[in-house]
């Protein structure tokens, strides 16, 4: 078991004839992941990695059945991919662009609401259920099956949790980086849900970052479970300094929380594991 | 990217926002003229334009700078321009500045508007729930961050919508909850529909007027003004680009920005390199633990050209605060052979004068390794972040 992709996922793939978009589709081929089809406004009817290509997600959902896409279109084109992924009706959509304006992400984020396709990212290495699917740039040889879902908001860090579970001698259930920017689709509540509700992950091991107050809100959902699987948090950001330009400076007015102990004090309250040392997550999985 | 005040009043200006008259000067004789446009008998206010708030606490650090701070009073022409004088080409320093300063090549001169009531005006994004926000707070003496921190009720958040329409009832609310007198309900609708609009037609990410005064008869002034665009949106415009101003960027930071790279420096001794934002703090904060400061990160991101990288090593490897280089990377989208690559390129045009530690992982870990070790540079590797953190410090403590 896993949560939100596995073998059976379906995955159109936007953007599949860039230069990264085949690199990274071939090896989730590679990988066992069920690509069916590709779309790239105007090369409809080609055949790219033995995949055919067609002009709309919509084409390509009534054609090859796609459920879930992931998108490596350029920045400046994620709100339209998006909205395609959307009026597709798609249940999943993996957005791995950065630097996507912040006005096109309030746009998409007003577009999911009700919507009844989640997004992760933008700026996210993807998701990936060991053994069984991988959407995203996630380098697929640190994954192995098993117990542990991942869930982080830096892109680097996500690897670096993946490690310390294998370190415990654990695998991961599945493994999700929520985003770097400062708008994301999917967050840590809409994570921590599913992975309470999935019956293979026994723990998870978190990581929060500086900015936006996603930490916070996801102490508070936890803090209000009734049966709470442990989760180990870390959260990046102690050594910079207030005031420093790093981060957005409208977090303060918005919300007022800014630092990351104020972080790691919500999580602690909320009876989360916290630890001070990412590299040390293996030894508090290890002692659960 | 933030532009200056001088630049900010303009856009707002050009919404309907009203903004004392006044304008910019790069001499003090030009100080004396923009000051007589502006008024014709004064008092005015002389300016320093630099990017940064705080400016009327700030202090100079030229003594003939006098002990005034950047924002000054002015009541006679004489003292325009002596003022002036005192202000120009001298370096500011303020709370957000650092001890270094900024300097100051022009000033805005503005006539002395007098008003009654201020109060705090900004639109931002609140993240979690990705709302265009609206902020308003009676302000007396308490910075607004101080307010925000302990007094957050006493700021109204008003959600925005993406089309720039600002309903009635909207304006009601920041009305009562200022009490604005009833004479200034159209000066405000009028004020809060410009910054909404302003915020979206020009792809803003933060504004802030500090303050805004209201005048006797009601209307409304933008006393100050600060805007900072999204890096992310300026491709389409490129007449906001245009106002960038370098001249107050380090040439690193330029460099950095050149290739779309984060770079951010600080007062320690570290010069790190990384591929995520997060892996960068992660790191700091191990450095820290071991008493250690960073004195700059450089993050790659996904930058797939070894030429990039290279040039972006170059950039901490010339930093002068750079005793010790850590890089840390967790290759995914990026691949860890191009890093490698990155290095020796770099190293054979700069030299290797500190110690290096690399840590590798995820994809081409193996061929990176495999291409430093056949480079005979004196490399150290390591498996883990925190072993790479502990080589780093003891390599640094022993080649001192």
């Amino acid at each position: 078991m896993s949560i939100l992709v596995n073998k059976e996922t379906r995955v159109v793939c936007q953007g599949i004839t860039g230069t990264q978009a085949t690199f990274h589709i071939r090896r989730s081929l590679d990988y066992g992941t069920k690509v069916v089809s590709g779309v790239t406004p105007g090369k409809g009817g080609e055949m790219h990695l033995g995949l055919p290509v067609f002009n709309t997600v919509k084409e390509a959902v009534a054609e090859t059945g796609a459920n879930a896409s992931v998108m490596y279109v350029p920045a400046p084109f994620v709100k339209s991919a998006v909205k395609e992924a959307v009026e597709a009706e798609l249940d999943l959509a993996v957005c791995i662009a950065d630097s996507v304006p912040l006005k096109d992400m309030l746009e998409i984020k007003s577009m999911l609401k009700g919507a009844k396709t989640r997004l992760i990212g933008p700026n996210t290495p993807g998701i990936i259920t060991p053994g069984e699917a991988r959407l995203g740039i996630f380098p697929e040889n640190i994954h192995t099956p098993g117990k542990i879902g991942v869930v982080s908001r830096s892109s680097t860090l996500t690897y670096e949790a993946v490690l310390e579970t294998t370190r415990a001698g654990e695998g991961q259930s599945t493994v999700i980086g929520l985003g770097d920017d400062m708008l994301i689709g999917m967050d840590f509540v809409e994570v921590l849900e599913r992975f309470h509700a999935d019956k293979n992950t026994k723990a998870i091991v978190l990581i929060g970052q500086l900015g936006g107050t996603f930490e916070e809100v996801a102490a508070a959902y936890y803090k209000g479970l009734k049966k709470k699987k442990p989760v180990i948090a870390f959260v990046a950001g102690n050594a910079i300094p207030f005031g420093h330009k790093m981060g957005y400076a409208g977090d303060v007015i918005t919300r007022g929380h800014i630092s990351t102990q104020d972080k790691k004090d919500a999580f602690a309250e909320a009876g989360v594991i916290v630890v001070d040392n990412i590299n040390d997550i293996h030894l508090r999985l290890s002692e659960l | 990217m933030n532009i200056h005040e001088y630049q900010a009043k303009r856009i707002l200006s050009q919404y309907g926002i009203k903004i004392p008259k006044g304008g910019v000067a790069y001499t003090p004789t030009e100080a004396k003229k923009v000051a007589s446009r502006a008024s014709s008998k004064g008092p005015w206010m002389l300016k320093a334009q630099i990017q940064s708030g705080a400016r009327s606490t700030g202090y100079f650090l030229e003594k003939s700078a006098g002990h005034r701070g950047g924002i000054r009073l002015v009541k006679s022409r004489k003292e325009i321009v002596k003022q002036a004088e005192e202000m120009l080409g001298s370096t500011l320093v303020t709370v957000q500045t650092g001890p270094k300063g900024k300097p100051v090549s022009r000033l805005y001169v503005e006539a002395y508007t007098r008003v009654g009531q201020i109060f705090y005006a900004g639109v931002a994004v609140e993240r979690v729930s990705a709302a265009l926000t609206l902020l308003v707070a009676p302000i007396k003496d308490e910075e607004i961050t101080n307010l925000a921190i302990n007094h957050p009720e006493k700021i109204l958040r008003v959600p925005l919508d993406l089309e720039g329409e600002t309903t009635k009832e909207q304006v009601k609310e920041v009305m009562e909850f200022l009490k604005l007198p009833p004479r200034s309900a159209k000066s405000l609708e009028r004020f809060i529909n410009g910054l909404h609009r302003v915020f979206l037609d020009y792809d803003a990410q933060m504004i802030e007027i500090n303050p805004v005064g209201v005048q006797r008869n009601g209307e409304l002034v933008a006393l100050d003004a600060k805007i900072s665009f999204d890096d992310n949106a300026l491709y389409r415009h490129g007449d906001i680009s245009r106002l960038r101003d370098d001249y107050e960027t380090s040439e690193r930071e330029l460099q950095a920005a050149k290739y779309k790279f984060n770079y951010s420096e600080f007062d320690g001794s570290i010069g790190c390199i990384v591929n995520g934002d997060g892996i960068a703090l992660a790191a700091m904060d191990l450095l820290r633990e071991k008493g250690v400061g960073t004195a700059c990160f450089l993050n790659v991101k996904g930058g797939v050209d070894k030429d990039k990288i290279a040039s972006g090593i170059k950039i901490i490897m010339t930093n002068p605060r750079v005793e010790g280089i850590l890089i840390n990377v967790l290759g995914g989208f990026l691949r860890c052979n191009l890093i490698a690559d990155g290095i020796i390129s770099a190293a054979s045009e700069v030299g290797l004068n500190v110690p290096l530690v690399v840590r590798f992982e995820g994809t081409n870990k193996d061929e990176a390794k495999e291409i430093l070790q056949k480079s005979k540079l004196p490399i150290i590797m390591a498996e883990t972040m925190e072993e790479a953190v502990n080589l780093l410090v003891q390599a640094v403590e022993e080649s001192d």
